[in-house]
């Protein structure tokens, strides 16, 4: 498993931690926001793109798995870890998943993923003084805090996955060139994983 | 347990699905916070965290751990669940190899 970067991150940000009327609240740098609204639309995209391109009536038939084009493996690296097999050792077991739940899953991830970007939305910064920009609140329910904990993980699985992280790497990334585009996706991918921590070890302390 | 009487034993393949307990198995993976994981254990199997960490660790340490074990539809659905969490799960038959 992969772990935060220690000693609370590159981060221009403040941690998530517990606000007052039952919601968990950060602040964020105006570039931290837009940085994440960019990802979390760019997922989206990802969750959302079918190549069935299926018309209503169709959908309604796979929905009830009935439909004749069953989602077939994916081929995308990325996308076969946020949509992997059920099964290890049965084809054709893992198809009959695949073709029973993916379209679901897709579903969810995407509305999680939209109910992150609405909650960015809302914290827009415009209108306010050039200082208090750098500094935007976000403030999540339990709703939008479960979402934004999908959605920081899938958002890390598919950057984890294009740049093919592997436990205990830090320090191959950390000798990366500092142009080297893949030391600047990874920085974000860590960023991720800190903004997730806190997030986590706030609602964690409710379930105790 | 009562031994049961020598009966002559139906082929594998007759045993009636159902009956087969299935169990649903967490990977490890190099993305995942171990916070994370924890987390979800407690909150969809609503586990206490004593047994969602040593869980956790399980996954960790030597790969995977068995997280849940019932009938195949309660385990797709559990796998289900784990994949929309973003772990990585599968199912198979209780006696299976790991």
């Amino acid at each position: 498993m992969g772990h935060a970067a220690e000693g609370g991150g590159p981060s221009l940000s403040t941690a998530f931690r517990r606000a007052r009327g039952g919601v968990v609240a950060a602040s964020f740098h105006v570039v931290e926001v837009e940085l994440l609204r960019s990802l979390v639309g760019q997922l989206l995209e990802l969750v959302r793109d079918d190549p069935a391109d299926l018309k209503a009536g169709d959908r309604w038939a796979a929905e009830l798995g009935l439909a004749d084009e069953a989602p077939s493996r994916p081929t995308d690296p990325v996308l076969l870890r946020l949509f992997p097999d059920g099964y290890r050792e049965d084809t054709e077991a893992a198809s009959d998943f695949r073709r029973f739940t993916e379209r679901g899953l897709r579903d969810r991830k995407a509305a999680t993923a939209a109910t992150v970007l609405a909650s960015l939305a809302t914290a827009d910064g415009a209108g306010v003084s050039e200082k208090e920009r750098e500094k935007i609140r976000i403030e999540l329910d339990p709703g939008e805090s479960e979402a934004w904990l999908r959605t920081l993980t899938d958002l890390r699985l598919a950057l984890g996955t294009r740049l093919g992280v592997t436990e205990a790497d830090e320090d191959d990334w950390m000798s990366l060139d500092e142009n080297d585009p893949r030391r600047h996706v990874h920085d974000v991918y860590d960023w991720l994983g800190w903004v997730q921590e806190t997030l986590v070890r706030t609602l964690s302390s409710a379930l105790e | 347990m009562t031994a049961p009487v020598e009966i002559e034993r139906p082929e594998a393949e007759e045993v009636p699905k159902a009956d087969v307990p299935w169990v649903t198995v967490v990977w490890n993976d190099p993305v995942n916070l171990m916070s994370y994981v924890t987390y979800v254990f407690q909150a969809y199997f609503a586990y206490p965290k004593t047994k969602a960490e040593k869980l956790m660790l399980d996954v960790h340490e030597k790969g995977k751990a068995v997280v849940s074990s019932g009938t195949r539809e309660e385990m797709e659905r559990d796998v289900e669940a784990m994949h929309s969490y973003g772990l990585w799960a599968t199912l198979q038959k209780a006696g299976d190899r790991v």
